[in-house]
């Protein structure tokens, strides 16, 4: 329904302008092939078998010129990991409020990430895939509104923007479950000066999240599904007397808040990028998660050359363990229980990826990246060999 | 012996370098220098010193492009389409219109009080005005 509504909108948008609208259709598009290279392994969503579906994708985006200030945009993308079906990742309208402020209104990308924007323009950076320790978070697009200004400060570019609005839809756990959630009353703001070859970028983004399984009857969500085994856990807490242990592992209206830092240059033939970020959400089963890459290329007429390291942990506070008594002996499963499940939540692992990337058209580029990442919990580490072309038109 | 070759190899691998003209309306009396006209072609300026709104106009490919992008703005074509492209795909910019010929950028600018496009300068006629050349 939201597909259609969101259709149905930028359609009328459209056809009440038509006379006068200007429309422009752009599009990018990517052909990634990989395999994991040893049996039993996964990583970036590819197993020990070539395939090119995983990464690969097709976009539109169809943009209307309504004249005095005001655009409508739409972008439809077609993932190969969600069989081509094609659906609305964008659909906004745009007001300039002036040649260096613009309003915009609909559904966009949260800002998350220096490359959160053209996440999916693969044309627009050298890697296969932007690194996945730091870009990880899987909710990627709002409904709302964002405002940004731009102006110069002395020689240095500014762009500020601030966003705030919601998100409900399906969001990756762990990893690997998909569930239902709600980021609601999020608010933004971030803030990139650039100057030359030279650009920093700092981003807060606060918000109130609610993950998984809703249940009707305790009006609440419950990551995990009802009756499942956090679930059960929770009321198990809850019998013993100790309700606030167990609520702390629902993610049910929990105070979310994410933190980026960032800065790239591009100096000559010299590239480097380097990304911090820092998300948790208090009180809860998501474990406070940080993680960093710091990226070398090397521009040599149409190649460039890349080197990425990555480095990602996720862990609870040693405050939330030991929480119930050893004694009576009653409550011991269940204090060993819950400290299980919050160790289970514990995750290190650290990425190193060589790449190439060769601009053999001017709106087209060959890429190959070879990826080793490292878990540190588990003691296992896989390799990922990933190629494809990106390009714009 | 290295350096000699590899300095040799690039003199004669240099393309022959044709002089670019930037060309306004003959009735635009900006002054532009290399780095306003940069700002303008990355999107950075939307507005003439004297305040009226610029129309830009881009040479779909070819020679004369790469060596604009490459003087003035100092990117290969490939960095030029890189750099729109986050714009592009974020709402955030629009590209200048891109014209098939010197000929087309030139009737363009002819009839446009606003517009800046830029030819070889060989195909500079007196319908337009120069206010740069690289």
């Amino acid at each position: 329904m939201k597909k259609l509504s969101l259709a149905v909108a930028l359609g009328l948008a459209l056809a009440s302008q038509y006379s006068q609208a200007e429309v422009r259709v752009n599009g990018f598009a990517s052909v990634v092939g990989g395999m994991t290279l040893d049996e039993n392994t996964n990583l970036f969503g590819y197993e020990n078998e070539l395939e090119f579906k995983n990464e690969s994708m097709f976009a539109l985006q169809v943009s209307a010129d309504l004249q005095e200030r005001l655009s409508a945009t739409a972008q439809i993308v077609a993932r190969g990991n969600n069989d081509f079906d094609a659906e609305f990742e964008w659909a906004y309208l745009t007001y300039e409020i002036s040649d260096n402020a613009q309003f915009s209104a609909g559904r966009m990308r949260i800002p998350f990430y220096r490359y959160s924007d053209f996440l999916d323009v693969g044309y627009a950076y050298r890697w296969v895939r932007p690194p996945q320790s730091v870009y990880n978070l899987s909710f990627s697009t709002y409904e709302g509104v964002n405002f940004v200004y731009n102006n110069m400060i002395g020689d240095w570019d500014s762009t500020l923007q601030i966003i705030g609005g919601s998100y409900s839809g399906d969001i990756v756990v762990g990893g690997t479950t998909t569930e239902d959630s709600q980021l609601n009353d999020m608010l933004g703001i971030n803030w990139t000066l650039g100057y030359d070859w030279f650009s920093a970028r700092a981003a807060y983004i606060i918000g109130e999240v609610s993950i998984g399984q809703y249940d009707s009857s305790r009006d609440l969500r419950v990551v995990g599904g009802v009756g499942g085994q956090v679930d059960q856990l929770n009321l198990a807490l809850a019998a013993a007397g100790f309700a606030n242990e167990g609520s702390k592992l629902l993610i049910d209206s929990d105070d979310g808040s994410f933190f980026g830092i960032g800065f790239s240059i591009d100096y000559e033939n010299i590239l480097f990028d380097a990304e911090y970020t820092a998300f948790e959400v208090e009180n809860t089963l998501l474990p406070e998660q940080e993680q960093y890459y710091a990226s070398l290329g090397y521009r040599h007429n149409e190649f460039t050359w890349h080197v990425t390291y990555e480095h990602d942990e996720d862990e609870h506070p040693d405050a939330r363990f030991n929480t119930i008594p050893e004694t009576p002996a009653a409550l011991l499963p269940l204090r060993l229980t819950l400290n299980a499940v919050l160790a289970s939540r514990r995750l290190e692992r650290e990425t190193l990826t060589f790449g190439m990337r060769y601009d053999f058209h001017p709106a087209a580029a060959f890429k190959v990246d070879w990826s080793m990442q490292d878990d540190n919990v588990t003691n296992t580490d896989a390799e990922v060999l990933a190629f494809g072309v990106d390009l714009v038109f | 012996m290295r350096a000699f070759l590899t300095a040799a190899v690039f003199a004669f691998s240099m393309p022959a370098f044709a002089e670019v003209s930037v060309i306004v309306n003959s009735g635009n009396a900006d002054a532009l220098d290399k780095g306003t006209i940069s700002k303008i072609y990355l999107g950075k300026s939307k507005s003439f010193p004297s305040g009226a709104k610029i129309e830009p106009v881009n040479l779909s490919d070819g020679g004369t492009l790469d060596e604009f992008n490459q003087k003035v703005l100092s990117k290969s074509s490939s960095q030029v389409n890189a750099y729109w492209s986050k714009l592009v795909f974020t709402g955030k910019g629009t590209p200048p219109k891109k014209m098939g010929s010197d000929a087309e950028v030139i009737a363009f600018v002819k009839s446009n009080p606003n517009a800046i496009g830029y030819v070889a300068s060989g195909s500079v006629t007196g319908d337009v005005k120069v206010v740069a050349t690289f």
